[in-house]
């Protein structure tokens, strides 16, 4: 049996067609995996992990990370649950200041600024649901001022701590207050 | 169907049974292995550039295809979440680029003016009208990658505290290179047009952080007042 040229070309075309598709499909989902330099592997390079690491100033030509707002300063803590859990603790002394928790994948888990947490003072617990059970049976005694953020599974990631600078001449002061933060354990 | 031109003609004898008189469906298949290869090969090879060079087009582009669009404005508040689909994850993951979370705020795009005309660095633009209700909010002029440029004041944003506004609330912003009495957002200075230019507001502490919510809010609008 022999098809004739013109069946033979459209069977040609509409197979590279939905090859194409397939690939374009396989090519855009694989795009995740294969970053070199995810916003959770740069964050390493400004300092250890479990700590709070205070970005360079958002300039020209030494941006950090991309897309970061010029009027914050920023800090950010990388960290794993699997090590324990994450004690985030600050004090920043301006009108506007948040916080956001990110899985390693740049998905965001949490995010909070100064009004929606209630109080002046930034401290939130995250840990796993398997953590908090042991953490329950012997609580210290602040347990009930933190905002406790349960996730199912032991996530790496990193929080990305936001802190407005109204005016250059509290640059200064934000520094302090973003390099004393705290991200440890309890 | 005639008789005829479905049998080989008898005068014709057994050495060309494979005459072309035979209707195309019965002829016997003669293999062609090499053209077949050709052929398999030539479809791969046409596939495989169709799509990956779509998917860069896609991916380089750089504008997630879920966003919300207000006037010139464009916003994309499920980027950096489980829901984003998987060309936002693609462009976010690849630019390691980190997203203003819900609970912190929001983060408006302009690539245009509002009379649909590309953004150029060169130009004199008029922000002018109210933003969504936000406790605070900064305008930044980036160029088209996305990167900060070098102005002559070296600062590249306003500050909803620090700028004058109408006895009604609304405000007007100049945008341009050269100084400007007023609000002045300094724009990169010695830019040619194909920098690109792209406005960046970013809410803060905003109720409009869900896509719904997004509609029907006043934004901004962006006019061209002058051009070099």
């Amino acid at each position: 049996m022999s098809l004739s040229p013109r069946f033979t070309l459209t069977v040609g075309i509409l197979a590279t067609l939905c090859l194409a598709a397939v690939i374009h499909i396989l090519v855009v989902l694989s795009i995740p995996r294969n970053v070199q330099h995810s916003a959770y592997d740069n964050i390493a390079t400004y300092g250890t992990d479990r700590k709070f690491n205070l970005l360079p100033d958002v300039k020209r030509g030494q941006e950090a990370l991309p897309d970061l707002d010029p009027a914050m300063k920023h800090a950010t803590c990388r960290f794993q649950l699997a090590d324990g859990p994450v004690l985030f603790d600050a004090s920043i002394p301006v009108s506007f200041w948040s916080i956001g928790l990110f899985n390693a994948a740049g998905e965001a888990v949490y995010s909070l600024n100064n009004r929606t947490a209630g109080a002046e003072r930034l401290s939130m617990l995250v840990l796993t649901t398997q953590q908090l059970s042991i953490l329950r049976e012997n609580p210290p005694e602040n347990l009930e001022d933190l905002i406790v953020i349960e996730t199912p599974e032991p996530i790496s990631g990193f929080a990305l701590l936001r802190a407005f600078v109204p005016h250059s001449s509290k640059a200064d002061e934000v520094d302090l207050a973003l390099r004393a933060a705290r991200c440890g354990t309890i | 169907m005639s008789e005829t031109s479905l049998k080989p003609r008898l005068t014709s004898g057994e050495t060309d049974w494979y005459e072309n008189e035979l209707p195309r469906v019965i002829r016997p298949y003669r293999s062609h292995p090499l053209r077949t290869l050709t052929a398999i090969a030539l479809v791969l090879v046409l596939a495989s550039l169709l799509g990956i060079s779509s998917a860069y087009l896609v991916i380089e582009r750089e504008q997630p295809l879920d966003a919300v669009t207000i006037g010139p404005w464009q916003a994309y508040p499920k980027a950096g979440t489980a829901e984003a689909d998987p060309y936002s994850v693609a462009i976010y993951t690849r630019g390691a680029v980190i997203p203003l979370a819900s609970g912190e705020g929001l983060a408006l795009v302009a690539r245009q003016d509002s009379n649909g005309h590309q953004l150029d660095p060169t130009c004199v633009y008029r922000i002018a009208g109210q933003t969504p209700s936000a406790r605070l909010w900064t305008l930044t002029a980036v160029n088209g990658r996305g990167d900060l440029v070098e102005t002559l004041p070296g600062r590249v944003h306003v500050v909803s505290q620090n700028i004058l506004r109408a006895p009604d609330g609304t405000f007007e912003i100049a945008a341009a290179a050269a100084p400007h009495s007023g609000n002045w957002l300094p724009l990169a200075a010695g830019a040619s047009a194909s920098d690109g230019l792209r406005f960046v507001l970013r809410l803060y502490d905003a109720p409009v952080t869900t896509g719904a919510a997004l509609d029907g809010v006043s934004m901004p609008v962006i006019e061209r007042t002058g051009c070099p």
